[in-house]
């Protein structure tokens, strides 16, 4: 190149236009809460999937989790509603919900208005009860679920399992790019410090894919945006770790694992090799090099921005691939120039 | 503005004029033929029940479903007949002038 030709920089690699997180909320099971935290005909208003929801639990145990405005005169049903029995009472004129939206009573008309008996006419979401927690399905067009939910054997089996530790952690991006590191091989070694980039083996099939890295040292499945279960194998001790997810916002997401192991008796080898496991597993193992990803993941998704076309190379992950895959979690409402 | 022909509850004749793109539904109830139209359109209170003239039936364009499923639901209170209408499902043109309709009566 002669010195009067001097190569300019790639305009579309400037970041003037890009957004932080340009994705709709991604259709999946999502954590709502501890089943424990909600009594019987508790009502309690709750901000998750980018809006406020109203939760609740009837007299029979059942969880509903609705849209907070009546679809009658829109008074917020959170606000000075009822559990009645197994529906919902709005405060405004009694109207009656139940747990699917379906209208059960009008208590003044005459005849209510067809609509009521032909379909729901409040959106509510699906929920169900696993592992002692409240799970939500969300689809951007309030479609019914796309799968269901797994069976993990080490939240089931309370007998042969320790009671799981947890935590929680709330970080400033979309669960899309959350998800973007297990498939990011090559930042394990430079932002978490390992001594090498692991080997991976990985496949996707829609809506899961498994992932096994270092040999069998980890191996995981997600089961959509919400759901992943992770297995760390040491010394033939394996300890799971459950990574459950929920997008607050498009902005906010809250991390929130489960942590647990086969009992052991207390001082055996396997004890201490399943407690190291776990300590791993939250990034804070005495001895350990790598850095957990609170203080370093954190940093990354806390300030970064999404670049739909990013500049990759030989040795990176499978990130297209990933991309691809989660794409069809968001049926259409994502703006397909952004994400 | 066309024209169209009344029988109110009571069996009184009125003529009125009814505004062009707008429902039949709200000609009768701003000029107090006591139709209430509660629901505004929806096809979800059937307060707005009329009979049109028998010439007049087939010259309208058809009930929809919704239409339908609320003159069902309101058969057991009230006469519904070949010629009952949602007049809130009508719009007003032209083409209606002389339109003949009795308020049907109240459930």
């Amino acid at each position: 190149m002669s010195q009067t030709q001097q190569a300019q920089p790639e305009i579309k690699l400037g970041s003037a236009h890009l957004e932080r997180c340009p994705f709709p909320i991604p259709m999946g099971w999502y954590f709502v809460d501890y089943s424990k935290n909600l009594a019987k005909e508790e009502i309690r208003n709750i901000d998750i999937l980018d809006q406020e929801w109203v939760l609740f639990r009837t007299e029979a145990g059942k969880v509903g989790m609705t849209d907070p405005y009546c679809p009658h005169l829109g008074a917020h049903l959170g606000h000075g509603g009822k559990v009645c029995g197994e529906l919902l009472r709005c405060p405004f004129h009694h109207w009656k919900y139940d747990t699917a939206g379906w209208n059960k009573d009008i208590p003044y008309g005459k005849v209510a208005p067809p609509v009521v008996k032909k379909k729901p006419i409040l959106r509510t979401l699906p929920c169900e009860e696993h592992w002692g927690m409240i799970w939500c399905w969300y689809h951007p067009a309030a479609l019914p679920p796309e799968w269901q939910l797994p069976s993990i054997p080490e939240l089931e089996d309370t007998e042969n399992f320790i009671e799981p530790a947890t935590g929680h952690w709330d970080t400033h991006t979309a669960v899309q790019e959350i998800g973007e590191n297990a498939v990011d091989f090559a930042h394990l070694k430079f932002l978490h410090g390992e001594k090498e980039i692991p080997p991976a083996e990985y496949s996707f099939n829609w809506p899961h894919y498994k992932i096994d890295m270092n040999n069998g040292y980890i191996v995981g499945e997600s089961h959509g945006p919400g759901l992943n279960v992770y297995k760390f194998t040491h010394e033939g001790v394996v300890a799971t770790m459950v990574n459950y997810t929920v997008p607050i916002t498009k902005e906010l997401s809250k991390i929130n694992m489960s942590f647990t192991h086969p009992k052991f008796e207390a001082g055996t080898k396997e004890a201490m090799v399943a407690e190291h496991l776990v300590k791993h597993m939250v990034g804070e193992a005495d001895g350990e090099e790598s850095a957990g990803f609170e203080s370093v993941d954190f940093i990354v998704w806390n300030n970064k921005k999404y670049r739909p076309n990013p500049l990759l190379c030989d040795g990176d992950g499978p990130i297209l691939q990933y991309r691809k895959w989660f794409k069809k979690f968001y049926a259409g409402a994502e703006d397909e120039a952004k994400v | 503005m066309p024209e169209i022909h009344v029988t109110d509850r009571e069996g009184n004749k009125h003529t009125l004029d009814a505004p062009n793109g707008e429902p039949l539904m709200e000609t009768l109830r701003d000029q107090d033929m006591d139709v209430e139209g509660i629901c505004g359109g929806q096809c979800a209170c059937g307060t707005c029940h009329v009979y049109v003239g028998e010439e007049w039936a087939a010259k309208l364009p058809a009930r929809e479903e919704d239409e339908d499923d609320m003159l069902e639901a309101i058969e057991d209170m009230v006469e519904v007949k070949k010629t009952s209408r949602l007049s809130c499902q009508i719009e007003m043109s032209d083409s209606l002038a002389g339109l003949t309709v009795e308020v049907a009566p109240e459930f």
